[in-house]
This record gives structure tokens, C-alpha cells and sequence, in this order.
């Protein structure tokens, strides 16, 4: 019955604009069609990381990138995104939709460490090594490459609570701006990973003297578990956006990414999860490297901390601890709408993120 | 008119089964956990408003004459909301101090039970490799590692000299 009306209704006494918009549907359904095919037969290798850049200094497997900018700020930037997981170029995904690119169109010398992608022969770098001995080296080659005698460090994910760990043990090298964008602080309110990596509940010992590394698939299955229903709903935009040839080069690009996971070497991962997410170390000032004792309240240049509204890998309370710590008399925390990814990452960040950091940082550099 | 009724019957026949589900999902929970010191969540406070504005949702667009394509939309909405119910019912299981004492047993338990395993199977793999003369991967590993610290130490030599250099040029009478 209700069959009978639908399409008697639709046939007999539909408006022509009904009828349009469900001829528009239809088109849309063949372009849907058409794409999905050649997704499937012809997939395309995304380009991705494109802005164009020069590679300053290697230790090991990682890399230090500087952007070509036409140069209006003094003050270089270093960039220092997360140690494993994944791979930076989401940071310069595709023209139009790179933080890189922006950040090089306002004038900033701006440099990318790539802490690379690690193999069995690197199980022995530790938390520790990267800040007493890579950071140091890198920060000393962007002030040299750049000319200058101070730089801005911006660190993202948990590249901003190492790289706040080596601003604040290391007087020597003059950081002008400190920017922490969804790096956690204070683990004791870090959601999810916090409780499943507790003491209790996991035996970090056991897992790297049994593994070795944490291979990739397993950080995947990992973030898997973070958000189950992730794959389900990504799949179902795709499906809806189909259509969209823009939407389809995008998610093409950021599937490349999302996909690409990479292992974290032993020694990182044990000094990691014990010091940071087991014992809280650096928010209780216990923490110490290379033999010196790294306290947060010894960061006092302006800090500028964002956090995202529906960050589930680092929630916005633990990232925001940063400014109870820090001794800068200058600091602002905002916090956008997104989660952890696309704060930094897509067509929101370019809007909420991207201008704010910008401005915030020609500022003062 | 009769037939609004008779789509209205059948989506309270679906809602019915989505609680029966839900509540069948609650007493899953409860059985897991029955040491839990804090009440027992119910997840059907999350499912009910989905179901409840996806029932009326469907009910009015099935009433309406002529459909159009604003009924895909409405559907793509409801299940945007559907998963989004779930994934609030599964971070919520997933929160629970149990579950992750759970999965840190499994993990410990697969870590015990693998270790004797890749140990006889990296032996057995070392003494092949080594009877055919060819480099093992710890070798590899080791001559990589080498090679790690050579490049720290050339780093090191360069900075000293680079420091000595420049307090040379300071010295150095304008």
C-alpha cells in the first residue's frame, strides 16, 4: 500500500523541483558508480607532501626539512610532530590542504623534523636520547641554517611534551615561543590510553622484552580499539561523498595516511609509557635526562597551547595542564572544535587552526 | 491516512526489538562485571534518543507526498547517529576499569605464552642462517647500531671543533 502511494505520488503528482533534485540524485548515484570503479580497478597513488623543501641535517633515520617561504618573520620555526604512529607528511598532505604550506604563505622559516621510520636496529633510542641528543642537534642546525641566535619550537601530539622537555633542559638554546598543539601534559588525565596502559593493566616490561619494538600493526590495532566504530563511519562518508571528485582526492590522500602506521622502537616505547603515562613524571617535575632534571617551570617564553574539543587521544584538560606548569608570565590556552587529527589536519583546521597559530606566532617572531 | 498508521506500527515493532537488544546488551555488561563498585550504565539512554528521533524521522517522511531525495539525507543522518550511539556504548564498555585489566590479561598471557615460542624460533633461524654463511639479523642489527654510534661520534667531533672555532673567531683581534 504504502509502495502503491509512493510511486503513484511520485509519478502522478510529484512537483517538477521533486523531480530535479531526484534526477540530481540519480547523477550523483552514476558519478558514485563511476568513482567507486575506479577506485577499485584504477586506484591512484595520492601525491602528497609537495611544498618544497631541503633536507638540512640527518641522524640515523631522522631528517631535518626546512620549507621554502619568502621569509617575512625573523624567528625560524621547528616543528617537532609525534615519534612513531604515523608519518608527518600529514602535516603537508596536499596543496591547499597543508599546515606547512600555510605556515611557509605567512612568511615563516619553517623547519620539520621527520623522526623517520624505525627498524629492529633502532630499539635502543629512548625518550631520553631524543631529548638530550637529537633535539638539541636539530635546534642548533635550524639556528645556524636560519641565521639567527632564537627560534620558535612547536610540537604536536607528543611531540610537545619531548620538546617542552628539551626547552626546559637545555638554557642554551634560545626559544623565543613555545606552542604546544594536543600534546598531553598531565597523564593522569589522558582518557583511554591512560587507563588501558595504567600499571595495572599493563606490563610494559613484559611487552618490549617479548617484542622487541611495538610493530606497526599492532600501534594500528591499538588506535583501532581507541574508536571501533571509526572504519564504519569513515566507509559510510565515503560512500555519501562519492559523488564529490574534490572529497574523493582528499580522502584518497588521507586514507594513504591513516593507513601508514609505523613501529615504535623498544626503549622509546618502555621510557614512554613508564615515565609518562605510568608515573607522570614530567607534570610532577620528577623527570630526569641525560643527568639534569627537567622542570616545566623553567619554560619561560610565551606559551601558546590549543587543545581540540573531541580529542580522544589527548582531551583537552590534559592538554591545557602545560600552562599550570610553565613559569612564562605570557600564556593562552584556546580550544577548537575537532579531535586530535583534525585540529591540524583538513578543511576545519585550515579554518579554526591553521590562522590562529599563525597569527599567534608572527606576533612575536 | 491508513497507511501512516500502518508504517507507525511497524516502526514500533523495530523500536521494540532495538530495546529488547539494548536491554540484552545490559545484562551482557552486567554479567561481565559483576564486581563493579559503581552502578551498573545503561546503554540504552543512548540508544533511545536515536531510535526515537529515527522512528519519528521515518514515520514523517513516509506520510509525506511526493519523497525526495531529502529522505537519503534523513537516512545518512540516522545512521551517522547510530553510530555514534554505538561508539559512546562501546567507549563506555571500553572505559571500564575491567575491561582494561581484560585486555592487559590477554596481552600478558599471549606475551608468556609467545616468548618461549620466538625464542626457539629466532635460535633455530640463527643456526640456519649461520650453517648456510650468511649474516643473521642480529648481525645486521649490530653492524647498523655501528654504524648509529660512528655517526654520533662524528656529530660529537663536529661540534666540538665548530665550538672551538668559534671561540677562536672571538678571540681573534678586530
Amino acid at each position: 500500500m504504502a509502495q502503491e502511494r509512493f510511486t503513484s505520488g511520485f509519478a502522478a503528482e510529484a512537483p517538477a523541483e521533486t523531480i530535479k533534485q531526484w534526477q540530481e540524485e540519480l547523477e550523483r548515484g552514476f558519478r558514485r558508480l563511476r568513482n567507486l570503479h575506479g577506485l577499485v580497478t584504477n586506484p591512484v597513488e595520492p601525491k602528497t607532501g609537495q611544498t618544497p623543501r631541503v633536507e638540512i641535517y640527518k641522524r640515523n633515520k631522522s631528517r631535518l626539512y626546512r620549507y621554502e617561504s619568502a621569509r617575512s618573520h625573523r624567528t625560524p620555526v621547528l616543528f617537532v610532530p609525534n615519534l612513531g604512529i604515523s608519518r608527518p607528511y600529514i602535516f603537508d598532505l596536499m596543496p591547499g590542504g597543508s599546515f606547512i604550506e600555510h605556515m611557509t604563505r605567512r612568511g615563516f622559516d619553517f623547519y620539520l623534523l621527520d623522526w623517520g621510520v624505525f627498524g629492529p636496529e633502532d630499539n635502543d633510542l629512548s625518550v631520553e636520547e631524543c631529548v638530550t641528543k637529537i633535539l638539541p642537534r636539530m635546534a642548533r642546525r635550524v639556528l645556524e641554517t636560519s641565521g639567527t641566535d632564537e627560534l620558535s619550537v612547536l610540537g604536536y601530539c607528543m611531540g610537545a611534551p619531548i620538546s617542552a622537555s628539551f626547552v626546559a633542559s637545555h638554557p642554551d638554546v634560545r626559544v623565543k615561543n613555545f606552542v604546544n598543539m594536543a600534546g598531553p601534559f598531565d597523564f593522569a588525565k589522558v582518557g583511554l590510553f591512560g587507563l588501558w596502559l595504567g600499571k595495572d593493566n599493563f606490563n610494559v616490561d613484559r611487552f618490549v622484552d617479548t617484542l622487541g619494538s611495538v610493530p606497526a600493526d599492532m600501534v594500528k590495532a591499538g588506535f583501532k580499539l581507541l574508536k571501533p566504530t571509526m572504519d564504519l563511519s569513515t566507509n559510510l562518508n565515503l560512500w555519501w561523498n562519492l559523488w564529490n571528485d574534490k572529497y574523493l582526492e582528499g580522502f584518497q590522500a588521507l586514507n594513504k595516511w591513516a593507513n601508514e602506521y609505523v613501529a615504535f622502537p623498544g626503549e622509546f616505547f618502555r621510557q614512554w609509557v613508564r615515565d609518562f603515562y605510568q608515573d607522570n613524571k614530567l607534570y610532577r617535575d620528577e623527570l630526569v635526562m641525560g643527568g639534569r632534571p627537567i622542570r616545566l617551570e623553567r619554560i619561560t617564553c610565551p606559551v601558546f597551547v590549543v587543545g581540540a574539543k573531541e580529542d580522544y587521544i589527548a582531551p583537552p584538560e590534559c592538554v591545557r595542564a602545560l600552562l599550570d606548569k610553565v613559569g612564562s608570565r605570557e600564556k593562552e590556552y584556546i580550544e577548537l572544535p575537532g579531535g586530535h587529527i583534525s585540529l591540524i589536519a583538513g578543511r576545519g583546521a585550515a579554518v579554526h587552526c591553521w590562522p590562529k597559530v599563525s597569527a599567534w606566532l608572527g606576533a612575536r617572531s | 491516512m491508513a497507511d501512516g498508521v500502518g508504517s507507525n506500527q511497524l516502526f514500533e515493532q523495530w523500536r521494540k526489538q532495538f530495546e529488547e537488544g539494548a536491554q540484552a546488551w545490559s545484562r551482557l555488561i552486567t554479567q561481565t562485571a559483576p564486581a563493579s563498585p559503581s552502578p551498573t550504565q545503561d546503554p540504552t539512554a543512548f540508544w533511545r534518543p536515536v531510535l526515537d528521533q529515527g522512528v519519528q524521522t521515518w514515520a514523517k517522511l513516509f506520510a509525506q507526498t511526493p519523497a525526495t531525495p531529502e529522505l537519503l539525507t534523513q537516512w545518512k543522518q540516522f545512521l551517522d547517529q547510530w553510530i555514534d550511539a554505538w561508539s559512546k556504548v562501546l567507549g563506555q564498555a571500553m572505559g571500564t576499569e575491567q575491561f582494561a585489566k581484560l585486555m592487559g590479561q590477554s596481552l600478558d598471557q599471549m606475551l608468556v605464552t609467545a616468548a618461549p615460542a620466538k625464542k626457539v624460533v629466532d635460535q633455530q633461524i640463527e643456526q640456519a642462517l649461520q650453517a648456510l654463511n650468511l649474516p643473521s639479523r642480529s648481525q645486521l642489527t649490530g653492524i647498523a647500531k655501528q654504524l648509529v654510534e660512528l655517526e654520533d661520534r662524528i656529530d660529537r667531533l663536529e661540534d666540538s671543533m665548530n665550538a672551538k672555532l668559534r671561540r677562536l673567531a672571538e678571540r681573534e683581534p678586530k
